[in-house]
């Protein structure tokens, strides 16, 4: 067992990589929001998280992005739904902070096992 | 992956809506302006958008790294061409002007105020979404030197 990366920093490092990907997306989708003929593209964040964690030793291929189902489309052939995109970007925003704050406290145990518990 | 790029996206948008915004007003500003350097009344402007592929230097490192590529990379906005509107000018009769024809009428370019307010608030809402998708990558980006700490 690797006693500097855990299995948490494990997961954790993989939903950053997949969450800063995920507001990629948004950020495209926002600045196409008024371009003719735009799809929305995303993410099965789930689904992607599952085959990162799968993948021994980082994941061999990119997430899959596809065209976001579901979304009512514009007489201009766009299909951006601004309530999704600006739902899903204070979701990412809130995602990676939790991320973040996790893999924090993860490093912090990790040095006060170093310090033989006597803080850090 | 690199959340500086969420900066390109954002500000190629914030671009093209700035530019947006700009032909909106020039529109209004000259919605009753008779003479052009082309001749004729003012022609009201119009903006094409086309998603921007990404950067050809950006792919080709990709694809030379052996890694991302392709969809990987992210893709803007851009304003493809500004084109001129084909509805005719509209007359209206005015014999006392300058620029009547032999018969009193006066073309007028043919711009609806309403049209281009519309238009205006429009981009601007765009320009303020995109703001804040800025603000959120700059948040992340924060947040991520936290890990240092």
């Amino acid at each position: 067992m690797n006693l500097i990366e855990t299995p948490l920093m494990h997961t954790l490092s993989r939903a950053l990589d997949l969450t800063s990907t995920q507001q990629r997306l948004v950020s495209q989708n926002i600045a196409n929001i008024d371009t003719p003929g735009y799809r929305s593209q995303g993410i099965d964040f789930r689904q992607e998280l599952q085959r990162a964690l799968a993948e021994e030793g980082g994941p061999e291929t990119a997430p899959l992005v596809r065209e976001v189902p579901g979304l009512i489309e514009r007489p201009d052939g766009n299909n951006v739904s601004l309530d999704h995109e600006s739902l899903l970007m204070a979701q990412n925003q809130l995602a990676f902070q939790v991320d973040v704050q996790l893999l924090r406290a993860e490093f912090n145990r990790l040095q006060q096992a170093i310090n033989g518990g006597s803080g850090q | 992956m690199n959340l500086f790029e969420l900066f390109q996206v954002s500000g190629s948008a914030l671009a093209a809506e700035r530019l947006r915004a700009e032909v909106a007003t020039s529109n209004l500003a000259n919605s009753e302006t008779t003479r052009t350097a082309e001749g004729g009344p003012y022609r009201r402007q119009m903006v094409v958008f086309n998603s921007r592929p990404a950067s050809q230097f950006r792919l080709l490192l990709a694809g030379s790294l052996g890694g991302e590529g392709g969809l990987q990379a992210a893709g803007g906005v851009q304003v493809s061409q500004v084109v001129d509107d084909p509805t005719p000018p509209q007359r209206r009769y005015e014999p006392g002007h300058p620029d009547a024809d032999a018969s009193g009428y006066v073309d007028y370019p043919a711009i609806s105020p309403v049209q281009e307010m519309v238009d205006l608030m429009g981009a601007e809402r765009a320009y303020e979404l995109n703001a804040s998708a800025v603000q959120a990558a700059k948040q992340m980006i924060q947040q991520s030197l936290q890990i240092l700490k």
